[in-house]
């Protein structure tokens, strides 16, 4: 939950809105317009004038209107604080005029967007945007109270100060003057006004402290005056509200010395009058100013009426001086252990959280299981052990006060081997090799590296002796021969299936001897159909029929072959001269060249550019071709 | 002693150091501002030392060690072994693992006498480590989480677990490790106990981010400086129901 709101930004007034808003307008929207463009073109520039602006109002009112808190949706305390401080209402009141006015200026943008759309000429589209943004700056103009107020209370709820309403809190009450700011000064670091006059602390100021390593909130509040509720004013009902709403332990200050200006009748008669705030809190009732005046000094009424008070069962007294800090830190630790002891009850109470805490507060101590003594292992030095204290100037010197004197962090390069624990201090900064002679020289670092050498060999020695490494009789029989040499046939057959494939893809792209063209003789088909296992008696006797009558040729051979059946031809066919198409005989050809000549001649001469020259056209050039026109359209750009 | 730093604006300090009773570990790092926060407190008592592990600066995740020995993982060059046996006293063993879960320093989580291990350890991990740890060991969980070692900060005085451990795997990790256990955080919230603090038997260190309520915990839990666990269930009782609740 948000506990302060010190960053919303601030309201302009109505007059600075309509200038921020229209400026912008005027700056970021296009402004020459003539009357000679199309009209479509004229509207849109209108309309676009009219949704800027529009834009631009609402874009600054949802940024005040989403700033400010929503009263109904804080907690109780800050909702009656701000209640009291900035009537609620008034507030309220003041954000919706905002967000009527933000629907209202886009009502308008709507309304006169579509009447531009029948916008007959430049003069009417530029009349229709005058009255549009004249009717939203009147709507702005309209939120200038509330704008103002809204400003305020934005400065206002800034120098608030955070109070967290859930946090361990402990709230100082009581009469003006009776010394509650004072006590605030004297336990926290808080820079609060003492001042020796009644209502010196008119809002609510806040202190932290730490307690059991726990950071507590000290709430000063503005004196009370012992009288019905709706009397009071603003800064009594501040601490009402902190006392009624914050759960805390609320320390009730009176001051039995009178000096205050209130008898001790009227400060025990407030202190059973605000009663009815305090259920469900640990109240304490400080008697402040006890260098001037105790308890026992005062008359037997009064002790006896300050008895009825504190006889009160969960009441618990002090008497402090915050004059002499006299028991002000013991009545602070006894408010504090009461705040912790009340809040720790009920956190208790809900059963799912404080089982996540249990395990944290449950420090489990072993049950023996052998009697294995396990000392903890402290040297004696630690003892001796100076503490170290950096204000000491004989402090021990640190590896940061080396690196600081030699030039700082990034500057200075520790040297590792400084600490190095070795026989002999001068080894120190040896170096060493990492390879020798292409070995790790770490491998070789073992002092007794020759003895176990020496060892293994020995043993390898006396194993081969033992005849360990004598391979075991011949077992290779038939059956093992047989399979290996199925495997090596198995192995060079895959060889030459991969050869082969790869021959069949490297051929991919070459010249392709057609199937047709191949020679094939009768003898390699006879031995490959054998070979298949197919009978070849057939064959062989087709042939020999074949061999006297001679093959008959037929249809596309006859056609192909112009020179007569059976014979292939073995030149191509002769193709005519290209240079002489066209022309009959040598005669023309030489006349035709002569006349080409002729024709050539006088562009030769001045070196033109003819039609046999390579011609580029000029491709357009962007830049060349586009930009603003002195008519029509520049959009395409 | 407990105190807060920080490395290189982290507070996870178990992560760059490691710190047994016998030496201590600290990474190499751009300043040695994190260095010195340990000297000032150890003094010369026992051996400090910059290291990496295998080019690493996470070094206190990768080894695990004790008063007895140091376990580092398979990468670490020969020239960082050789560097750390420079710079530790004899009297430690320092040895090489050869084990799939290098990060040794979140598997295995030791003081002097016990050790506590990530179930799927190798056997002959677990030799070495009960050989040159001198300790028992015993594959365990913490919390249902594995990695003993980032869930768990240990001393022969006392442990912290992971902040989500029940109350009976507290006890019953406590009669494994005979040291007091009790559940916490560390450097505000952090539940990887182990990564955000080193302890031995004198000296804690935790991140900077560490609270108050974290911090007096650790001094009780670690018993130092005449701290004593029960202070945890009487004294600091009331301070960690309203932190952590």
């Amino acid at each position: 939950m948000q506990l302060s709101w010190k960053d919303i930004s601030t309201v302009p007034n109505a007059n600075d809105l309509l200038d921020i808003v229209l400026n912008r307008t005027q700056r970021k929207t296009p402004t020459v317009i003539r009357p000679g463009y199309k009209i479509t073109r004229i509207r849109s520039f209108y309309m676009r004038k009219v949704k800027f602006t529009a834009e631009g109002f609402n874009e600054k009112l949802d940024d005040i209107l989403s700033g400010f808190p929503k009263v109904d949706e804080l907690h109780p305390f800050h909702r009656d604080l701000m209640d009291t401080l900035y009537e609620k209402n008034h507030y309220k009141v003041s954000l919706a005029a905002v967000s009527r006015a933000k629907s209202l200026i886009e009502q308008v943008s709507r309304d006169y967007v579509r009447l531009l759309k029948f916008g007959q000429s430049l003069f009417q589209c530029k009349q229709l945007k005058r009255a549009a943004l004249g009717r939203m700056a009147t709507i702005a103009k309209k939120l200038k109270d509330p704008l103002t107020y809204l400003e305020q209370v934005r400065q206002h709820l800034g120098r608030l100060p955070s109070i967290d309403p859930n946090t361990r809190t402990i709230v100082i009450c009581g009469y003006p003057n009776v010394g509650k700011s004072s006590f605030l000064r004297s336990v926290t670091k808080a820079d609060v006004e003492v001042q020796p006059y009644a209502f010196t602390t008119k809002s609510l100021y806040v202190g932290h402290f730490d307690y059991k390593y726990l950071r507590f909130q000290a709430i000063d509040t503005p004196g009370i005056l012992d009288r019905p509720v709706e009397d009071m004013n603003n800064i009594e009902m501040q601490s009402i509200y902190a006392i009624a709403h914050l759960r805390s332990t609320v320390m009730y200050f009176m001051d039995i010395s009178e000096q205050c200006g209130f008898s001790v009748e009227a400060q025990v008669k407030l202190f059973n009058s605000i009663k009815p705030l305090f259920a469900n809190k640990s109240v304490m009732i400080v008697f402040n100013k006890s260098d001037i005046i105790k308890i026992e000094d005062l008359s037997p009424e009064r002790q006896e009426l300050i008895k009825s008070i504190t006889s009160q069962t969960g009441v618990d007294v002090a008497e402090i001086s915050c004059q002499d800090t006299e028991n002000v830190m013991a009545t602070r630790n006894k408010a504090c252990e009461k705040l912790l002891s009340a809040r720790i009850e009920q956190k208790l109470k809900g059963v799912g959280k404080s089982n996540n805490v249990l395990n944290k507060i449950h420090v489990s101590t072993p049950q023996a299981r052998d009697d294995v003594e396990r000392k903890p292992y402290i040297p004696e030095a630690v003892q001796y052990l100076k503490k170290f204290d950096l204000d000491d100037p004989e402090r021990r010197r640190l590896a940061r006060d080396v690196e600081a004197e030699n030039g700082g962090a990034g500057v200075y390069n520790i040297n590792l081997k400084d600490n190095y624990l070795l026989d002999d201090d001068d080894w120190k900064n040896d170096v060493m090799p990492e390879i020798l002679n292409g070995r790790n020289v770490y491998d070789f670092l073992d002092a007794d590296i020759i003895e176990k050498l020496k060892a293994l060999e020995e043993e390898e020695e006396r194993l081969e002796k033992e005849g360990f490494y004598d391979s075991d009789s011949e077992i290779e029989d038939e059956e093992a021969e047989e399979i290996r040499e199925k495997a090596t046939w198995i192995r060079d057959k895959q060889k030459k299936m991969i050869h082969d494939a790869r021959t069949r893809k490297s051929i991919k792209n070459r010249a392709i001897m057609p199937r047709s063209k191949q020679v094939k003789n009768y003898g390699d088909m006879e031995k490959h159909l054998a070979s298949l296992g197919h009978d070849t008696t057939a064959l062989a006797n087709r042939k020999r029929s074949l061999r006297g009558s001679g093959y008959d040729e037929r249809g596309a051979d006859v056609v192909m072959d112009e020179s007569g059946p059976s014979k292939k031809r073995k030149t191509p066919l002769k193709q005519g001269d290209k240079r002489n198409a066209g022309i009959t005989d040598e005669v023309a050809r030489a006349k035709a060249e002569k006349l080409a000549k002729i024709q050539r001649r006088d562009r030769n001469r001045e070196a033109r550019k003819g039609e046999g020259d390579r011609h580029q056209p000029v491709s357009l050039s962007k830049h060349l071709v586009s930009g603003k026109r002195g008519i029509g359209k520049t959009d395409f750009r | 002693m407990a105190t807060r730093t920080q490395f290189e604006n982290s507070n996870e300090v178990g992560v760059f150091s490691k710190l047994t009773n016998s030496y201590c570990l600290i990474a190499v790092g751009g300043s040695e501002n994190f260095y010195s926060a340990f000297e000032a407190e150890l003094g010369d008592v026992i051996p400090m030392a910059h290291t990496t592990i295998a080019g690493n600066r996470i070094i206190g995740r990768m080894t695990a060690g004790n008063r007895r020995g140091l376990l580092v993982p398979t990468q670490t060059t020969d020239q960082e072994l050789m560097h750390i046996r420079n710079s530790l006293p004899d009297s430690v063993q320092i040895k090489r693992v050869e084990e799939t879960l290098s990060a040794l320093g979140n598997v295995i989580c030791c003081n002097d006498y016990v050790a506590l291990v990530h179930p799927d350890i190798e056997r002959e991990t677990e030799e070495i480590i009960a050989d040159t740890l001198g300790v028992e060991v015993f594959r365990q969980t913490i919390a249902g989480n594995v990695l003993v070692g980032s869930y768990c900060a240990l001393s022969n005085q006392g442990g912290l677990v992971h902040p989500q451990t029940s109350v009976q795997d507290q006890e019953e990790l406590s009669s494994l490790l005979q040291v007091p256990i009790v559940a916490g955080t560390v450097n505000r919230g952090s539940s990887v106990v182990g990564a955000g603090i080193v302890v031995n038997d004198w000296l804690a260190v935790a991140g900077l981010d560490t609270t108050a309520p974290e911090l007096s915990v650790l001094e009780s839990i670690f018993k130092l400086q005449d701290n004593q666990p029960n202070a945890i269930n009487t004294n600091l009782r009331d301070t960690l129901i309203e932190t952590y609740s």
